[in-house]
């Protein structure tokens, strides 16, 4: 077991590595740079072009450039500066984890708690009516883009009188000392990103869910479980937890696309996570935010397979840590 | 409009008379006779400040929150953009115009401390005279000295404590304007926190992770506080220097919040739900906006003549320069440049795109900014007239001899060039596509190219186009965006060959006669102070432009913005100006 981890451990190196140089190499590849997006103010003369550039490193070769920037992460655990927000990288990434982390794990949480008793339900009443309802509703869900649900949201909200549009708190309370008013404002808004973001991501898992466990009722195992004669409660109870194994490694790979892949939903409803920010320093060519952002997304989705793996491993024997 | 321009100006320029400290403000945004303190104003921005120093920064955003904190010697009016006393409270000039003596009001920084002559040194030596500073304004305090044709810096003394001298290398037209953004520093802040062996390290003052308690403030408002991505939130500066009609102290809300939201459709939305007060619409969103208004919304639409410079007036330019050599030669001929204006057609432009919420006549001056604009290029203007465009088409010898619906040059290969426009705003696009529609019926084509603005902004910038949409901004003064429209400077990008770019120096000898003259006018704009005499120069530029058409100006769109009906000191005047400013607003 614990071999296994370092092994697994191990191979991130060379693939966070292989990932930076990707990164960095695409980044470089776009046209200009983020002092060029100054070139057509007025109130900047060209010398001072020349010298926030050079006060940037930008006068200096891409692969100079990496170097360094990867010489600060090993040696001083120094991610960059973010030209933009003129901030370290990684002061600006730690702000805002909190509420991504959050935001994230809910949403997960919530999908997970909708979408395993529907697939279960769904597929212990295979073509009932209830089975196609939830089909229809999980795909309606599934193919709404999430920004554009968002915002039919919104414009029902405001049709209906509402005050407090996006955002996961009301003016007065951003920024405010935490208090049980803030927690219940907190919950008057974070309904909204909840099921606007968790929607989506339902009937893919209700899908798998539904498919896991036909198969498994199918399966030779369960009718020797019935034929003798366990009764049909017992053979659910089996029959769930092995139909639950897939769902661990599709969870993996689910955290990082609620970290990055709700982006415009996030800019939509003003939520104060990493996605619009990642959105904004690709468009600044805020370029070490960029990369270091990729990293983190990279290394979130590593330790997502790897905790995945060892979560399979312990719910199920049959797997082996080799 | 007219009076306040003209007297501000004359005023300014010959010397003012001593004031009165304070400063009361005047009828026009104070036209309330009961106004409300406390409360709080909501606002938005479009994404976070990037510094809380101004000369530290080059974001609009921050600009925005920095311009409710700090003040200038002087300062222009919120509105009409009219020069009047700030932090001086007066000024004399010497006789030979080079020296400006200004009396600084008593004033308090935000924090009790009094604000002083050491001040105002302090901010021209560490900020604005500083090179490396981000966002300093060496250039604008860098003055042609007419006596031996080099360009000398401002040099300011010390005379008191409430008093400093300007001495300057010629008398210089724009310094007030200039001088209105130059906002006061506090030494006492500030001074120990700069490394005097790194001049850069004054980008790094007052980032927006600094505690609001070491930000002071001269202006309206000083910050209280700041969550990232989320709010800024200003507070009543209690040392503010202004006062109302009645002798209230200025500004009336206690509080001034900026909700910071990225995406457009969201602000809107929180403006319709009344969680922002006030804010500027687009014209997509005007009729919708006007219609639930009219419903019975709390909130109005303005629809204003546009006072700001913001956002830029639309210009097609054709490269003088571009590689193609016939191209070269059409380019440069003036008929032709008639010609596309002749088929350029503002009216449904301005119709289709922008709703009609655009005036025609913007160019290098508003229509708005009385103090400067020439209305005689309305009648320069050359309306849509296809048929006069062709004839002059023809007179060039561009034919259609062939009979393929494109005109050809003498030796048979056709007439077409690429119109290259950046993907974003909207209607850049859209203006192309229209212009692009109406020269392919007049038998000339046009193949467009629809790129990422900084890789758009790279290629004029490297004068590598054949022609172009852009937009640039005007400014209350002509010499503010000198670097733009004179001839041979660094942004008169559809001609870079008048330019010699290694040493950023004009060359006259590669210049039409009518650049030429354009290049000379502009040099006197800047060292003329007589209000009359300049406004002569600036309009004889502008009717060069708009008879020459170096480039074609195409619109400028309205201000549209919207304010809450709970808000008292926003009006509209007869001439469809819209006065609101953030320090005598009030909440009814």
């Amino acid at each position: 077991m614990w071999s296994f981890i370092v092994r697994r451990s191990l191979i991130m190196i060379p693939m966070m590595i292989l990932v930076s140089v990707i990164c960095f190499g695409i980044i470089e590849l776009q046209p200009g740079d983020f002092v060029s997006q100054y070139l057509d103010n007025p109130r900047i003369s060209p010398e001072q072009i020349r010298l926030l550039r050079e006060r940037l490193g930008l006068d200096k070769p891409a692969y100079v450039r990496y170097g360094m920037w990867v010489k600060n992460i090993v040696t001083k655990w120094d991610f960059g500066y973010s030209f933009a927000y003129e901030r370290p990288v990684g002061e600006l990434i730690w702000e805002r984890t909190g509420w991504t982390v959050f935001i994230a794990l809910a949403t997960i949480i919530f999908q997970w708690i909708l979408a395993v008793p529907m697939g279960i339900y769904s597929a212990l009443h295979p073509y009932s009516p209830a089975d196609y309802a939830m089909t229809v509703v999980g795909f309606i869900g599934i193919s709404i883009p999430d920004f554009f649900f968002a915002l039919i949201l919104m414009y029902f909200m405001l049709k209906m009188g509402s005050t407090s549009i996006g955002g996961l708190f009301s003016t007065e309370f951003i920024g405010a000392p935490w208090s049980f008013a803030k927690v219940v404002d907190l919950l008057k808004h974070f309904w909204m990103p909840l099921v606007v973001v968790g929607v989506s991501g339902l009937a893919g898992l209700m899908r798998v869910m539904r498919g896991n466990m036909l198969d498994i009722i199918g399966s030779p195992f369960i009718t020797s479980l019935r034929a003798h004669g366990l009764d049909e409660k017992t053979v659910r109870r089996h029959a769930i937890k092995n139909a639950l194994n897939p769902m661990v490694s599709i969870a993996g790979a689910e955290v990082p696309n609620v970290f990055s892949g709700t982006i415009i939903t996030a800019i939509v409803l003003n939520l104060p996570t990493m996605g619009p920010f990642f959105y904004n320093a690709l468009l600044n060519h805020d370029q070490y935010l960029v990369m270091s952002f990729l990293m983190f997304i990279a290394l979130i989705t590593q330790i997502g397979n790897l905790l995945a793996d060892i979560a399979l491993a312990f719910l199920d024997p049959r797997i082996r840590m080799s | 409009m007219r009076r306040l321009w003209l007297a501000a100006l004359l005023c300014v320029l010959l010397a003012a008379p001593a004031m009165a400290a304070p400063f009361v403000e005047g009828e026009d945004l104070t036209p309330s006779s009961k106004p409300v303190r406390g409360g709080t104003l909501y606002l938005a921005l479009t994404a976070s400040p990037q510094s809380f120093l101004f000369y530290g920064s080059l974001d609009n955003n921050a600009y925005t929150v920095i311009g409710q904190t700090m003040t200038g010697l002087v300062e222009l009016h919120p509105v009409t953009n009219a020069i009047r006393p700030g932090l001086a409270e007066s000024w004399e000039t010497s006789p030979d115009g080079k020296e400006v003596t200004f009396h600084l009001r008593d004033v308090k920084w935000s924090d009790g401390v009094q604000l002083t002559a050491d001040d105002v040194i302090f901010t021209f030596e560490n900020f604005i005279m500083n090179k490396v500073a981000k966002g300093n304004s060496v250039d604008r305090f860098t003055i042609l000295d007419t006596t031996d044709g080099q360009k000398k810096a401002v040099k300011w003394v010390k005379i008191d404590n409430r008093t400093v001298k300007a001495v300057l290398p010629s008398p210089f037209g724009p310094f007030y304007m200039n001088l209105s953004a130059a906002y006061i520093y506090p030494k006492h802040k500030l001074e120990s926190k700069i490394d005097k062996n790194r001049l850069d390290s004054v980008n790094e003052l007052w980032l927006t992770n600094v505690s609001p308690k070491d930000i002071v403030a001269n202006g309206p408002y000083r910050i209280a506080s700041y969550v990232m991505d989320q709010k800024v939130v200003l507070e009543r500066n209690p040392n503010y220097w202004r006062i109302d009609r009645f002798g209230n102290q200025l500004p009336y809300f206690d509080k001034l919040e900026y909700l910071i939201v990225k995406d457009a459709e969201v602000r809107l939305a929180k403006f319709i739900a009344g969680e922002i007060d006030y804010m500027a619409v687009s014209a997509a969103d005007f009729p919708t906006l006007k219609q639930k208004e009219l419903a019975g919304g709390q909130f109005t639409i303005f629809k204003a003549q546009p006072t700001q410079p913001t956002p830029s007036p639309v210009h097609i330019s054709f490269n003088y320069d571009v590689a193609n050599e016939q191209l070269k030669e059409l380019f440069r001929n003036t008929d032709f440049r008639r010609a596309m204006e002749f088929l350029l057609d503002r009216d449904r432009i301005i119709d289709e795109i922008y709703n009609g919420l655009a005036i025609p006549g913007a160019g290098l001056v508003l229509p708005a900014n009385k103090g400067f604009y020439n209305s005689k290029i309305e009648r320069i203007m050359r309306p849509h007239d296809p048929a006069k465009a062709k004839a002059i088409l023809d007179k060039l010898g561009l034919k259609d001899k062939n009979a393929d619906g494109i005109r050809e040059f003498a030796n048979g290969k056709n007439v077409e060039f690429t119109l290259t426009v950046q993907s974003a705003p909207q209607d850049y696009q859209d203006i192309a596509l229209v212009f692009k529609e109406d020269l392919e019926k007049a038998g000339i084509r046009v193949n467009l190219q629809i790129l990422d603005s900084t890789l758009v902004g790279n290629m004029f910038g490297a004068g590598n186009f054949e022609a172009g949409i852009r937009a640039f901004g005007n400014q209350p003064d002509l010499e503010l965006r000198k670097a733009i429209w004179q001839p041979g400077t660094q942004l008169y990008y559809w001609h870079y060959s008048a330019l010699d770019r290694s040493k950023l120096q004009a060359i006259t000898a590669n210049m039409f006669d009518w650049e030429k003259r354009v290049y000379e006018l502009f040099d006197q704009g800047s060292i003329t102070t007589d209000p009359a005499k300049r406004k002569a120069i600036y309009d004889e530029v502008q009717e060069i432009y708009h008879d020459v058409v170096p480039v074609i100006f195409v619109c400028k769109g309205m201000n549209l913005s919207g304010a809450s009906k709970s808000l008292g000191n926003v009006t509209q005047d007869k001439e469809g100006i819209v006065y609101f400013a953030s320090y005598t607003a009030f909440r009814k």
